[in-house]
């Protein structure tokens, strides 16, 4: 417990010396002028909720092969950060929108798939409040984030890019490299690293106080022992 | 494998293959000049300008430019309202509104801005 309080003040410092790169260090571009700086929040939020969702569909995957509940917890606690990061991504793309096209929301290929996708992991809750049995709610969202994984690629990375959209280009473009500015490059990966321990401290915390919910629920009549 | 998982997974990719084909198209609300003809309703044009002619009217508060949409074609685009920061700059253009009397009536006009990520010289 020590270790994540240590690893949570690490984090914070690490989250104040990007906000701060972002805000002072980093130029304004061409175009975008200062609105660049939102770019640096978009894209991590973006980013974690994706490999959120990876995370998600390989503990699924092991939960299947091995039965142990402890999987079940670790994929529903990644689909459940990676919507709130998805969730992090829509608002600060529609703030995004507002300020570069002129309109929060229009219905935007990119948009309209990000849509699709906070509807895809959404239902999940929904389905997995609606099961009582631990066994056979982490058996059916197991399967039901195999089934999510398959479809996340076409809505987060083909569909958008087929389709002509406001959406600005990808930052790796279509030849695989990165065109852009070296500060900007270096604070936009901070702010990766960053946003990934966050997702790492939070994923922690959630994990420990499912685990305990459920031990209480175990211990009390109504539990059964089912763990 | 069963054979009753090879069949409800054959029937899931089925499903999510008929979506593919079937809703892609609304996927994308921008539509070209030929379809917006055709169109009584609202629709949204996305182009990009053929020239730097944007033209601004003071007296009556509007803006006369030429849009190429994505299939190529050009129209002429009215729209009544301030014009947009940055509107000769563009990547593209999305023109809200509709095509009446061969040019295009727009009540809004959406912004791509170009995604350099490269420091500005003016600074």
């Amino acid at each position: 417990m020590l270790n994540h309080r240590i690893s949570n003040i690490i984090t914070a410092l690490a989250a104040v010396g990007v906000i701060y790169a972002v805000f002072f260090i980093v130029p304004p571009v061409e175009g975008l002028g200062e609105k660049v700086r939102i770019v640096f929040f978009h894209i991590p939020a973006a980013w974690i909720s994706v490999m959120a969702f990876v995370l998600s569909a390989l503990w699924a995957l092991r939960y299947l092969n091995t039965h142990q509940i402890e999987y079940d917890r670790k994929s529903a606690t990644a689909a459940g950060l990676g919507f709130f990061f998805c969730l992090l991504a829509t608002i600060s793309g529609a703030l995004f929108a507002k300020i570069t096209w002129g309109a929060y929301w229009n219905w935007d290929p990119r948009q309209t798939t990000i849509f699709i996708l906070l509807l895809l992991y959404g239902a999940s809750f929904a389905l997995r409040t609606a099961i009582h049995d631990i066994d056979q709610r982490a058996k059916i969202s197991s399967a039901y984030s195999l089934l999510s994984i398959v479809v996340m690629p076409f809505l987060v990375f083909v569909i958008p890019r087929y389709y002509s959209s406001l959406h600005p280009s990808p930052v790796i473009n279509s030849a695989a490299k990165i065109a852009m500015d070296p500060v900007m490059l270096y604070t936009l990966i901070a702010a990766l690293l960053v946003a990934s321990a966050l997702f790492r401290q939070l994923f922690i915390y959630y994990i420990e106080r499912t685990r305990r919910r459920d031990l209480a629920q175990k211990d009390s009549p109504e539990g059964g022992g089912r763990l | 494998m069963t054979k009753q998982h090879t069949i409800s997974l054959f029937i899931i990719f089925s499903f999510l293959i008929f979506c593919a084909v079937t809703y892609t198209h609304s996927l994308s609300p921008y539509v070209s000049f030929a379809e917006a003809r055709t169109t009584k309703g609202t629709v949204q044009v996305k182009g990009t300008l053929s020239a730097d002619n944007i033209a601004y009217l003071p007296e009556s508060n509007q803006l006369r430019f030429r849009l190429r949409d994505d299939a190529g074609e050009e129209a002429l685009i009215v729209y009544t309202g301030t014009k947009p920061e940055g509107l000769e700059h563009t990547a593209s253009i999305v023109a809200i509104g509709r095509y009446q009397n061969n040019q295009f009536a727009a009540d809004k006009l959406l912004i791509k801005c170009p995604s350099k990520y490269q420091r500005s010289v003016n600074r």
